[in-house]
């Protein structure tokens, strides 16, 4: 499924849409250059999850948990090395617990993913304008059906 | 000798206190991992409830894993803190070996599993024969297939106990003839067993190093895990 956005608020629009349909166990990988607008993505997808918590970029702790209507596991790769560094922290423990996970930069850290999650890309067009956004979901496990509910 | 012991290395958060050959009393919650924030209380309570403070342990005993990363790192910090703080020493013993020590004297083998995920188990093989408890695998990250290939050709009955039961037992049943399951109640981790291990250890002169003792992860090689990845993308084409 695609979509498209023109605004920072519709990214966060459709984070909250998300949010609010995800289920226990989910993982999501949010892959998309610096300033594609990941974090405002999580942030919305908090806010459907209910979390009250400021939701801040984990780049340097590598994950922050919060709990709302489920617990939600937000890890941020970027500056991981080498995926040994990532699984040393019980990686998988966070992944296939009752939470959801959302990792960002999970192209970084392929080996780890497993093949059940949904795989959320963000690309910039600026021909098109500063902040057109193509919002890209793609799975393959029927539990993510619940994506074709999504409009904004 | 008083020993407190503890154990986090599962979804089991559980203490005891053991007077020689007396646990004097033990509590233990199977349930979601909150063992950072109850494991101190639970240890308060212990204290309160055997009218004892911490001045009157002789020695801890703490599990070495394999088991839960965030879990192992919560238990073995508490007792290196007490340890340190009380300065008096401790010992780590494996949870797979409380867990089999758990079933002790059944006859054939006990083979403690705990879901170590991706369809794997960390797993060691026990027996008992006559009274001594022997361990004749040592501590392996394996998947349950190439566990059943180990079993399968073993002569005698296997008893499997863990978190991993619950997972793998429909499997187990499918694949292997003569096994059979730990009950319920001894089905999970227990400090008491834990430190009935640790004690031995204790007074038999044993006893670990605050800077060198670390858990017993038992990670995948990376090497394995970049292998199976391929695999899996070559299944995938």
């Amino acid at each position: 499924m695609e979509c498209i956005v023109n605004t920072i608020d519709e990214t966060y629009k459709i984070g909250e849409l998300l949010g609010s349909l995800v289920k226990s166990g989910d993982i999501i990988c949010l892959i998309g250059d610096l300033g594609t607008g990941k974090t405002h993505l999580t942030k919305g997808i908090a806010k459907g999850l209910a979390i009250e918590d400021h939701i801040t970029s984990p780049t340097f702790t590598i994950v922050n948990e919060y709990t709302g209507r489920l617990k939600l596991n937000h890890f941020d790769v970027y500056r991981v090395n080498d995926p040994d560094e990532i699984e040393a922290i019980g990686f998988d423990e966070y992944i296939f617990s009752d939470g959801v996970s959302i990792i960002e930069w999970a192209n970084y850290i392929k080996e780890l993913i497993p093949p059940n999650n949904l795989t959320i890309t963000i690309e910039k067009n600026l021909e098109i304008s500063d902040n057109y956004r193509k919002i890209k979901m793609e799975y393959t496990d029927k539990r993510y059906d619940y994506i074709k509910e999504i409009k904004l | 000798m008083k020993i407190l012991s503890l154990d986090t290395a599962t979804q089991a958060a559980t203490c005891a206190i053991l007077d020689d050959d007396k646990v004097l009393g033990e509590i233990t919650f199977n349930y979601k991992k909150q063992h950072s924030q109850i494991l101190m209380p639970m240890i308060d309570d212990l204290f309160k409830n055997t009218q004892m403070s911490i001045g009157d342990i002789d020695a801890f005993v703490a599990s070495k894993g394999p088991g839960s990363f965030t879990g192992l790192r919560i238990g073995m910090a508490t007792v290196k803190g007490l340890s340190q703080g009380s300065k008096k020493p401790f010992v780590t013993v494996s949870t797979l070996d409380s867990l089999a020590y758990n079933l002790a004297y059944t006859s054939g083998i006990i083979c403690p599993i705990l879901d170590a995920l991706r369809d794997n188990v960390y797993t060691a093989l026990y027996n008992f024969d006559n009274n001594d408890f022997n361990q004749t695998l040592d501590y392996v990250n394996i998947s349950i297939d190439e566990l059943i290939k180990i079993l399968k050709d073993k002569d005698c009955n296997i008893t499997f106990v863990g978190d991993g039961v619950p997972k793998f037992k429909e499997k187990l049943i499918a694949n292997l003839p003569n096994i059979s399951f730990a009950p319920a109640h001894l089905n999970l981790a227990k400090a008491s067993s834990l430190g009935e291990l640790g004690l031995k250890l204790l007074t038999s002169g044993v006893k670990d190093d605050i800077y060198a003792a670390i858990p017993i992860y038992l990670r995948k090689p990376q090497a394995e895990r970049e292998y199976e990845e391929k695999m899996r993308q070559k299944e995938n084409e």
